[in-house]
């Protein structure tokens, strides 16, 4: 920070806008993210509500003023000017994220919004202030945010009521067909074990076991029946 | 607690802005809106001059007449009122005014109604020739409309366009208006029917389309945050 050259005006109230060793105007911490401005000390000394609200309207626009010159420096490539810009918009940007995104999502989206500023920062146009062009990126990554917020909730809540297994993870252990087989009387195991665990065709399993299409086909499909009478009987 | 997220948030914001300013480079910033219109206008009038020295069409005469003269000015005015918006889009913080927006409408409506009120409508064409001649027109509006197209869609996306589809939209209508314009010189037939279906709609068309892709590919979005 030093060798820092920003010459810049202070105005009556006091403010310290930049300080000569180039330390931060305005530091970020949470608190000033929250205190309002009109709590300025300097400012309530001075009596009347007009005459207060006068001292308002000048700091803001000297302010103003302050940031339009420290984004016309950031622009040139200036580090300093660029840490003195973020410190000082650090505390609007979360006040404005607070009424726009939920409170455990604002350290996010003020990155979000700090990256956004950083690469939008050639689209400022010098001489003009620098809040509606910064509020108005703010207020695009916040409605992104919000917009991918709600296309994952609804994927949440697509996926709230899916099983603890997955499918193939079955909380039953397969049964013991061999041992199922033997149960079987030997003209269905027979079928059985040609068609399903052999995977012959019905014609050749018929030549096989020396009886009809039709035969075979009645012996396995007999086989089927048992066999699930005797899986569910087992599960149960 | 509270302090200690407190000063892990403060201490998260130091990391980040000093991340940033480590990667700080100098960058050119855009030149103003009334600039680069008056850029794109020259670009326009590019082409309108390839325009003027290559049509058959006989519009010296026809500028003569009121009727046409306006509808050629009218859709280049509202033209040049949609690309001032495009750019103007591009810029954070400013926004498209609705009262430029209803203007460049009802330029381009009282243009459609001249072009309406202009001839007879002659129904009854051969639908073979009505198509033949129609498609060559649409081609044309569409070729002329590409150069100042591309052009100002560069122009805008070089800014960080928050609204894509809008901002495609008006790229779309600026260049496809001027077409249209341009259209008016170059082509020689001034039948209603023919100037609508094979002028109007697809320019109207290619709007449509150019903001379904600024919607996709022009808005203006940040990288993923570093930390």
């Amino acid at each position: 920070m030093a060798g820092v050259s920003l010459k810049l005006s202070f105005h009556a109230t006091g403010l310290p806008l930049v300080a000569a060793s180039g330390a931060p105007c305005c530091p970020y911490t949470p608190e000033a993210a929250v205190a309002p401005p009109w709590k300025d000390a300097a400012a309530m000394t001075y009596g009347s509500v007009a005459r207060m609200k006068n001292v308002d309207d000048a700091r803001r626009l000297e302010r103003v003023r302050m940031r339009a010159h420290l984004m016309q420096r950031l622009q040139q490539g200036d580090p300093d000017a660029c840490r003195l810009l973020l410190d000082d918009i650090g505390p609007a940007i979360t006040r404005f994220l607070r009424t726009r995104v939920a409170i455990d999502e604002v350290e996010d989206v003020y990155q979000e919004v700090f990256m956004a500023l950083f690469q939008a920062r050639h689209t400022y146009e010098a001489g003009r202030p620098l809040e509606p062009w910064l509020f108005a990126i703010a207020r695009n990554v916040a409605a992104d945010h919000s917009r991918r917020r709600w296309a994952r909730a609804g994927w949440e809540e697509l996926t709230a009521d899916l099983p603890d297994r997955a499918e193939g993870d079955s909380p039953i252990p397969s049964p013991d067909i061999e041992a199922l087989l033997t149960r079987l009387p030997p003209a269905q195991r027979e079928a059985f074990a040609m068609l399903k665990l052999d995977g012959m065709t019905l014609e050749a399993a018929a030549g096989r076991a020396g009886v009809s299409v039709g035969a075979l086909k009645v012996r396995a499909h007999r086989a089927y029946k048992a066999l699930r009478k005797l899986i569910n009987g087992e599960g149960g | 607690m509270g302090d200690t997220s407190q000063t892990a948030r403060a201490d998260r914001h130091r990391l980040l802005v000093e991340t940033l300013a480590a990667t700080v480079r100098p960058v050119r910033p855009l030149w103003p809106v009334r600039t680069r219109l008056t850029l794109w206008l020259l670009l326009e009038a590019v082409v309108l001059l390839r325009v003027a020295t290559h049509t058959g069409n006989n519009f010296m005469s026809k500028l003569g007449h009121l009727n046409y003269a306006l509808e050629v000015a009218l859709f280049a005015g509202a033209a040049a009122l949609a690309a001032m918006m495009a750019l103007r889009a591009a810029i954070p913080g400013r926004r498209v005014s609705p009262r430029e927006a209803a203007v460049a409408v009802v330029l381009m409506l009282i243009g459609t109604t001249l072009v309406m009120a202009g001839a007879p409508v002659r129904v009854g064409y051969p639908l073979g020739e009505f198509l033949h001649v129609g498609f060559g027109c649409a081609l044309e509006t569409c070729v002329l409309a590409a150069l100042p197209w591309g052009a100002l869609w560069w122009a805008v996306k070089r800014g960080a366009p928050m609204r894509g589809a809008g901002s495609g939209g008006l790229i779309g209508a600026a260049a496809m208006l001027f077409s249209f314009a341009l259209m008016r010189i170059n082509c020689a037939i001034d039948e209603p029917l023919h100037i609508v279906t094979w002028h109007l709609m697809p320019a109207l068309a290619v709007t449509a389309f150019s903001a379904a892709a600024g919607a996709v590919w022009l808005r203006f979005r940040p990288r993923p945050r570093p930390l």
